[in-house]
């Protein structure tokens, strides 16, 4: 899909939704979500709570983004939840009006009604079951939408802590229904593994192109690497063979790995382009600071490749979150370790080229976008044990225009001085989604 | 670095591999896996002596399933992710050969390696630096501190223990008697106890006279364990049995080594960040996400006398290929490393034990050392993984 075929699909939704409907999302949803294409009006934001800050526990805040409000641009409700449990990221329903949020270190999972008031979230379940559930997977990470239940990717084991791991699929009321294993060398469940891809058993993100049928995850790294003290593990040469070296390629429906690449070095976030011809899907790999393309070749047989450096791969700038334009043309990717964004121009998925850069600060790790791109939104923390250290510990939700050609910002939540804690997934909400 | 990993991949998976081929000849029957454990402990597998079992705490079976039980419970911690277990994997030698420092309650650091709980009902003086002395009350040290699985007391737990209905059967069948904090220890003592592996080839020719069981090269590095390299000198041989420590505590050089190190870090270090792929990063860079890092002194923390800085409890060797990384803080990633520091004198530091000195040997008798230690890996610890996961471990 090119810049004016996304244009024409704009306006064409516009006319069909009416002139009060909000239009506007981020663009790296699940496909089976409903769409907003306008004006978010909240962000919200699953943050970390910090010992001996505020009340010390994890909570969604609650950010008001509606251009006329007085409240715009600040913090209007926040909702602890007990303890720290590692919180991490999070995804809607497929009906967008619960948002489940996971504790990768407590496993706990909690589900927030955000339609009933979306500008003030309510805790609706707490699953506390999910490792006993799940048959032993703990570190429920990436929360994707599916007709009728959510899938979860699980990020370690309650064996030894490692990096094997599963799928968890629960039903939208928030019932176990199944588990399902990553392929391993030792047990390939069908799966071929593609060159000298070994399959390593790790888990991270998930995502799905369902008109081919097709379900890639990602692999990062065990409950004892993600919550140890980054420059420790760096320093433990055992630590660092932990990674995960794979993208995996299932089959969407029968929920069967089929494939197995090889991409070493933590491939994290996958994201599929949004173009009805567009076969393909990006990730980056944090440790090696590829980009990586996953694509069906001429004979529809799936393949991955690297495309493109981030930075300078030597330096270990460790990108972590990116996020697509739904016009699929430009693929923003944020680096932890140098506090940058880099936008690329991905109209040509196999070339893509670095076409913009920005230091948004001393560390910076999630990015979110409106559906029309003018708005880009950065987060700041990676994992408590992860995010720097001292005066480099700066902890935000920061909001951007973009106007094609530089990030103007727009306003700077400091989520330190309003003892909130660290900042991690940001999710767009709307009143307009629950309007009939 | 680079050189490093291959030979540790392959040690790695032959480790993997020894230990799922020996679980697959030895499957804990779900019945009568503690009645196995019970007679173990009560006997003397080859090359070890009998276990001391205290006076006031026989073993039994019930105390044993109960001591296994409580032994793998992650809902044991403050916040119901740390068990015994996940830092003595039993895949992993009951050590974790994924971590150099073992990684507590929400992702705090611990300043050493999980020693292994393999052979520990022979030892009279647990940790690295012996603080205590009983696996009755060793286990309050873990269960409370904030590093490790945080309770808020001991009491604490033993409450929660007598609220879950499944622990109350099992310590009356133990016990006749409600949870308590020394019953809890008399417990894990009693299952810790039965987690014996001798019988290795090393015991099956020199205490039970296979001259086969064991090759020339291993024959050769036991001469050079006992002779060259007086390796025996504290890591004891009997003469009906060896543990392979004296329970006492030495200065080997490597402790003050490793905090000159950390009190003068390299500009930078080799960081892998993918099989094969090594960088070298700043340590600067390092440092902007690097929590503090204590100095370790060992025996000291627990005596406050200045002569037990940098001392710490010899190991034993036993089943090392299945325990790496080696030395007290996990270090080194593999034995060749351990040789390679000894053969050249430790540190050489002036404080040192006298007895670490360079040793001289040849790359052929290092190799043969090595053999020998590899020849101390128990046939039998299939049977120990498989009666630790005869039961899935209790979660929330």
């Amino acid at each position: 899909m090119n810049r004016r075929e996304f244009g024409a699909l704009v306006v064409a939704a516009a006319a069909a939704a009416g002139p009060f409907r909000a239009f506007a999302d981020e663009t790296c949803q699940s496909p089976y979500m409903p769409k907003i294409t306008g004006q978010e009006e909240f962000v919200y934001v699953w943050t970390l709570g910090v010992e001996g800050m505020g009340d010390e526990q994890d909570k969604l805040v609650t950010i008001d983004l509606r251009p006329d409000s007085p409240m715009r641009g600040q913090v209007i409700n926040s909702l602890s939840v007990g303890g720290r449990n590692e919180a991490h990221h999070g995804g809607f329903s497929a009906d967008r009006r619960y948002f489940w949020t996971g504790g990768l270190d407590t496993n706990r999972i909690f589900i927030f009604d955000v339609h009933t008031d979306p500008s003030k979230p309510s805790l609706h379940k707490t699953i506390e079951s999910f490792v006993k559930d799940s048959g032993g997977v703990v570190g429920p990470h990436t929360f994707f939408a599916l007709p009728g239940s959510m899938m979860i990717t699980g990020l370690s084991n309650d064996d030894d802590h490692g990096g094997r791991t599963a799928l968890v699929e629960y039903n939208d009321a928030g019932d176990y229904v199944a588990t399902y294993w990553m392929p391993t060398t030792s047990d390939m469940q069908g799966a071929v593994a593609v060159g000298d891809a070994v399959a390593d058993g790790y888990g991270y993100d998930i995502r799905a192109l369902i008109r081919k049928n097709i379900m890639l995850t990602s692999s990062f790294t065990g409950w004892s690497n993600y919550m140890m003290d980054f420059g420790q593990m760096l320093q433990d040469t055992d630590a660092m063979k932990r990674f995960g070296n794979t993208i995996v390629q299932w089959d969407l429906h029968t929920r069967q790995p089929r494939k197995v690449f090889n991409v070493p070095g933590a491939p994290l976030e996958i994201r599929f382009p949004w173009g009805p011809n567009a076969n393909y899907a990006f990730s980056t790999t944090a440790l090696t600071s590829k980009l990586w393309l996953i694509y069906e070749d001429d004979s529809g047989e799936w393949q991955a490749k690297d495309v493109a450096d981030i930075g300078n791969p030597a330096d270990i700038p460790l990108p972590v979150d990116i996020s697509i334009a739904a016009d699929d043309q430009t693929l923003w990717v944020n680096s932890f370790m140098d506090g940058k964004t880099r936008l690329f121009d991905i109209s040509d998925p196999h070339n893509p080229s670095q076409i913009y850069e920005k230091t948004i600060d001393r560390q910076v790790n999630m990015v979110s976008q409106s559906w029309d791109g003018k708005r880009v939104y950065f987060s700041s923390s990676l994992l408590a044990n992860w995010d720097k250290k001292g005066d480099d510990d700066v902890q935000y939700l920061r909001a951007y225009t973009w106007d094609g050609k530089e990030l103007i910002e727009d306003f700077d939540i400091d989520f330190y001085k309003l003892g909130l804690g660290r900042a991690h997934i940001m999710r767009f909400g709307s009143s307009e989604l629950y309007t009939s | 670095m680079r050189q490093l990993f291959l030979p540790y991949i392959i040690a790695s998976f032959l480790n993997w591999a020894v230990s799922a081929h020996a679980q697959s000849q030895c499957i804990a029957d779900a019945q009568d896996w503690s009645e196995t454990a019970l007679k173990r402990s009560l006997s003397a597998p080859l090359g070890l002596p009998p276990v001391l079992h205290p006076y006031d705490n026989s073993p039994s079976v019930a105390k044993i399933e109960l001591g296994r039980k409580l032994f793998f419970d992650r809902r044991l911690s403050i916040n119901r992710t740390m068990s015994c277990a996940m830092c003595h994997v039993p895949e992993q030698g009951f050590t974790n050969w994924e971590l150099s420092t073992a990684i507590g309650v929400e992702g705090r650091s611990l300043k050493r390696n999980s020693p292994s709980i393999l052979n520990v009902g022979h030892l009279n003086v647990l940790f690295h630096d012996g603080r205590d002395h009983a696996l009755e009350t060793q286990f309050i040290g873990p269960l409370t501190a904030r590093n490790e699985m945080a309770n808020p007391s001991a009491g604490y737990v033993v409450t929660l223990l007598n609220k879950l209905p499944e622990y109350a059967l099992m310590f009356e069948d133990a016990f006749e008697a409600q949870a308590s904090l020394d019953r809890i220890g008399m417990a894990l003592g009693a299952y810790q106890r039965s987690v014996l592996a001798g019988n290795s080839p090393f015991d099956q020719w020199h205490f039970g006279g296979d001259e086969a069981a064991v090759s020339a090269d291993v024959k050769r590095g036991f001469q050079i364990f006992t002779g060259k390299g007086n390796c025996s000198a504290c890591h004891l041989i009997g003469d009906d049995h060896a543990l392979f420590t004296d329970e006492r505590f030495h200065d080997t050089g490597y402790a003050q080594l490793r905090d000159i190190e950390r009190q003068n870090p390299p500009t930078s270090i080799p960081v892998q960040v993918a099989p094969g792929v090594v960088h070298e990063m700043a340590f600067s860079k390092i440092h902007s996400v690097s929590a503090k890092r204590e100095a370790d002194l060992g025996r000291y923390e627990v005596t406050e006398d200045p002569a037990d800085r940098w001392r710490f409890r010899t190991p034993s060797l036993r089943n090392l290929t299945v325990t790496p990384p080696y030395m007290h803080d996990g270090h080194f990633s593999t034995l060749s490393e351990v040789i390679e520091f000894y053969n050249q004198g430790g540190s050489q530091i002036s404080s040192q034990d006298p007895r670490i000195r360079p040793l001289g040997l040849t790359g052929v008798e290092m190799r043969d050392l090595e053999a020998f230690l590899q020849s101390l890996t128990s046939p039998d610890l299939g049977c120990l993984i498989s009666e630790a996961r005869v039961s899935p471990p209790d979660n929330h």
